[in-house]
């Protein structure tokens, strides 16, 4: 395919004097799967992004990778340009305003394509009983829909994804599929690692509430191009889609097991947003304005219709001088992450019915354990995670304590510890190793490496909320997100939980355990006399919660804000639950969904004769 | 321009080995020797990085048995107070691309060095980092080894020669 630029990049000019059929404010999955699906079917579609453009081409992300490389500290921001006016989060504080009691803490990236440039890209579905969690144990909130309004959509959107898995292994752990169905690739093959683990813990029984559970092993269902199954889509397969930039060559290959999902990977394996822009940019009929920076979402008071998308727009990323512009659709999309949406609409001064606006905030917390295997089971090879525990996903225990999913990382104990850089300073520095033996050393201390990696649930909590203060602004006036967030013992029971789960499996492998967790650690926390550390999940949702009222949610099924029915909030930010699944997915079957809605809407208002093609600047 | 063909180079390259653990054939293959060597007497300055080059040449001119060269290294270059911290860090360069910057403590003793600072030496040395052959693992984000690899037992085992 060839992209003309010259026609999807526009200036503020054009942009204040077109009128489109939907205004989106991001790039990100969400988006990219609205502004997709919207200019496939003849829709004019406005995109603003808050970045620089410079990341569609071969030569852009082949800067991204250079940038790691020569990054001292490579975390999963470091391959990413550093751009004062739109800060990414990463560390504790550095964009966030924490404001306790506990801390949120990790990272999403503010780039072309979003945080799915430094995504995982594990796409495990939701369960059946994650959409009914308060009507099934009485716990969080349950969901509009159900699972079978959301599985056509999930389908759709492991298609885009290009998501490889094993549907049987899935249905083991209770997840349900359509009859025949298959996902687009075969599942990736378990690491050695995964292999060696899964020989000597599979079927361990543990007791949990009186009820017995028994240990299995499975693969993450992942978006990273594999190897096709020919039986996909009733036997017609599957072909795995690379970036879409000019040359084949730049296209997405197979993953070639280079430990690096997160925070970049080389070949473009891993899905990320920048395919779906692709194929919307295709269409001829999505502008994009890049280093527009949206601020306000106005509205009529009368009416409560959004009328207008006002963004500041930056010339140079090291300058905080910008103009000011202004956006106006028929409809209008808030893509940026469950974070940015929220500062964007309490920000914007927008009507707030449920008064639920920023509220609810989730993340998935993880727990992380750490031992030596009695071998060398090989450490840095493969994707990060290929296989993990599926068992306490579901269950009665849920009416006491979260679910979790549990992985085992390829890539040892860098989370935890910061290996295998922390060991070789170690090794030379402390051990005062050299030559052969310092070889050895590494072998011993690195080779041998398990990491279990626990992600739990975290319910819908009413106090875990973004909110704003004028005090705290970014380089060109925005506010910044100002977080409160604490652990409810529904969540720290099961993190707790975990350590329990560890010793079994540790103990079942002769491994050596290494975990500590450190009282000065800002995650630390003290549950029935023994300490824990959490490390953030990145995984932010709930502040603008979908339900069945604008007394008890912020937005419809359709994620349509009850208060602004012409402004859809798409993004994990509208799900009142998260289970244990890692969110993309989930965020991405919404977006398909949303889509089809405001197709439903836009063409009731005009209906598409002839697809319109968007004049050229 | 670096001279190639200046002993002190040859010097370089033979404490690399030493301190390394990998052959010459395989430093040399790495491609960046000239670059670290380059950069490293670049922040050092060309007197201090010699006197440590040309004692470690020194040691190697008068080795008769392994372990009175073993106990020497020890006690005049990595247990000195002036080059200990230095060949760590060469050590680290070699395996992780990356100078540290010299603890305080030395900057105390012998002075701030105006290039002194926590860096990668280059983004096209990193994949060439000898942590990853040693553990029998390609680069994170570079070399990728080929899909399905990872299923296969490890490359390195425990106590190989």
């Amino acid at each position: 395919m060839s992209l003309n630029r010259e026609v999807i990049n526009v200036d503020c000019e054009t942009v204040f004097n077109t009128l489109y059929d939907a205004v989106i404010v991001g790039t990100g999955v969400a988006g990219a799967i609205v502004a997709k699906e919207l200019s496939q079917q003849g829709k004019r579609v406005l995109i603003l992004e808050a970045t620089v453009e410079k990341d569609f081409t071969l030569a852009g992300f082949q800067s991204y990778v250079e940038t790691f490389y020569g990054a001292v500290e490579k975390n999963p921001n470091s391959p990413y340009p550093t751009n004062p006016n739109v800060q990414s989060p990463t560390n504790y504080q550095d964009y966030f305003v924490e404001q306790g009691p506990m801390t949120l803490s990790g990272s999403y990236t503010r780039v072309l394509g979003g945080t799915t440039l430094h995504w995982e890209a594990k796409t495990p579905r939701m369960l059946r009983e994650d959409f009914k969690l308060y009507k099934t144990y009485g716990q969080g909130l349950d969901w509009p829909i159900s699972y079978d309004d959301i599985e056509p959509y999930y389908r759709k959107a492991e298609y885009e994804l290009g998501v490889c898995g094993d549907v049987d292994e899935q249905k083991k752990l209770g997840v349900e599929f359509a009859p025949g169905y298959v996902f687009p690739m075969k599942k990736l093959p378990p690491s050695y690692l995964d292999q060696k683990v899964s020989e000597k813990v599979e079927g361990t029984q543990v007791k949990l509430y009186d009820q017995d559970y028994t240990i299995r092993f499975s693969t993450f269902p992942q978006a990273r191009n594999g190897e096709p199954n020919p039986d996909y889509d009733h036997g017609n397969g599957f072909v795995p889609h690379g970036v879409t930039t000019v040359h084949p060559v730049q296209y997405g290959e197979r993953c070639q097991g280079n430990a690096n999902c997160v925070p970049i990977c080389p070949v473009q394996a891993k899905y990320d947003a920048r395919r779906t822009l692709g194929k919307a940019f295709e269409t001829g009929r999505v502008h994009v304005l890049y280093q527009a920076v949206a601020y306000k979402v106005e509205h009529n008071s009368e009416n409560g219709h959004v009328t207008a998308i006002h963004y500041k727009h930056y010339k140079n990323q090291n300058s905080g001088e910008y103009t000011i512009g202004t956006a106006r659709g028929t409809l209008y999309v808030l893509a940026t992450n469950a974070i940015e949406n929220a500062r964007l609409l309490l920000g914007s001064e927008l009507l707030n019915t449920s008064g639920m606006i920023g509220r609810h905030l989730m993340d998935h917390p993880f727990t992380l354990a750490w031992a030596l295997m009695p071998e060398v089971t090989g450490t840095m090879r493969g994707p990060l995670v290929t296989s993990g525990i599926g068992t306490f996903r579901k269950g009665k225990f849920r009416r006491n304590q979260s679910a979790f999913a549990v992985d085992i990382h390829n890539d040892g104990w860098g989370w935890a510890t910061g290996s295998p850089k922390g060991e070789l300073e170690d090794a030379v520095d402390n051990k005062h190793k050299y030559g052969q033996e310092l070889r050895q050393t590494l072998i011993s201390r690195v080779s041998r490496q398990l990491l279990l990696a626990f992600m739990c649930e975290l319910l819908p909590e009413y106090s875990n909320r973004v909110t704003i203060d004028p005090n705290y602004k970014d380089k060109l006036g925005n506010y910044r997100p100002v977080i409160n967030f604490n652990l409810p013992d529904y969540s720290r029971r099961t993190l707790a939980y975990t350590r329990k789960v560890s010793r079994v499996i540790f103990e079942r492998l002769g491994a050596e355990d290494f975990t500590h967790y450190d009282s000065r650690d800002p995650a630390y926390f003290v549950f029935e006399n023994e300490g824990y550390v959490y490390k953030g999940g990145n995984h932010f949702s709930g502040t603008h919660i979908m339900g069945t009222t604008n007394k008890n949610s912020v937005v419809d099924t359709y994620l349509r804000c009850w208060d602004h029915q012409n402004l859809f909030l798409v993004g994990a930010g509208s799900m009142p639950t998260i289970g244990s699944s890692n969110t993309t997915l989930t965020i991405a079957a919404l977006s398909f969904r949303v889509a089809e809605e405001m197709l439903r809407e836009l063409n009731s208002i005009s209906p598409n004769l002839q697809p319109a093609t968007l004049p050229a600047r | 321009m670096i001279d190639i063909n200046s002993p002190e180079f040859e010097y370089f390259l033979n404490l690399s080995v030493v301190l390394t653990g990998f052959s010459r054939f395989h430093l040399q293959g790495t491609g960046v020797a000239h670059l670290y060597f380059e950069t490293i007497r670049d922040i050092l300055g060309e007197e201090l990085f010699g006197e440590l080059l040309n004692i470690f040449h020194g040691l190697e001119l008068e080795k008769t048995e392994q372990s009175i060269f073993s106990d020497r290294l020890r006690s005049e270059i990595l247990a000195s107070e002036k080059f200990g911290p230095i060949t760590r860090n060469i050590i680290k360069v070699w395996y992780m691309a990356t100078w540290y910057a010299l603890p305080l403590s030395w900057r105390d003793v012998f002075g701030t060095k105006e290039k002194d600072r926590t860096f990668i030496i280059s983004p096209q040395a990193y994949p060439e980092g000898l942590l990853w052959t040693a553990i029998g693992v390609n680069p994170p984000g570079a070399k990728g080894p080929g899909y399905g690899t990872w299923s296969e037992p490890p490359l390195v085992s425990l106590n190989q020669g």
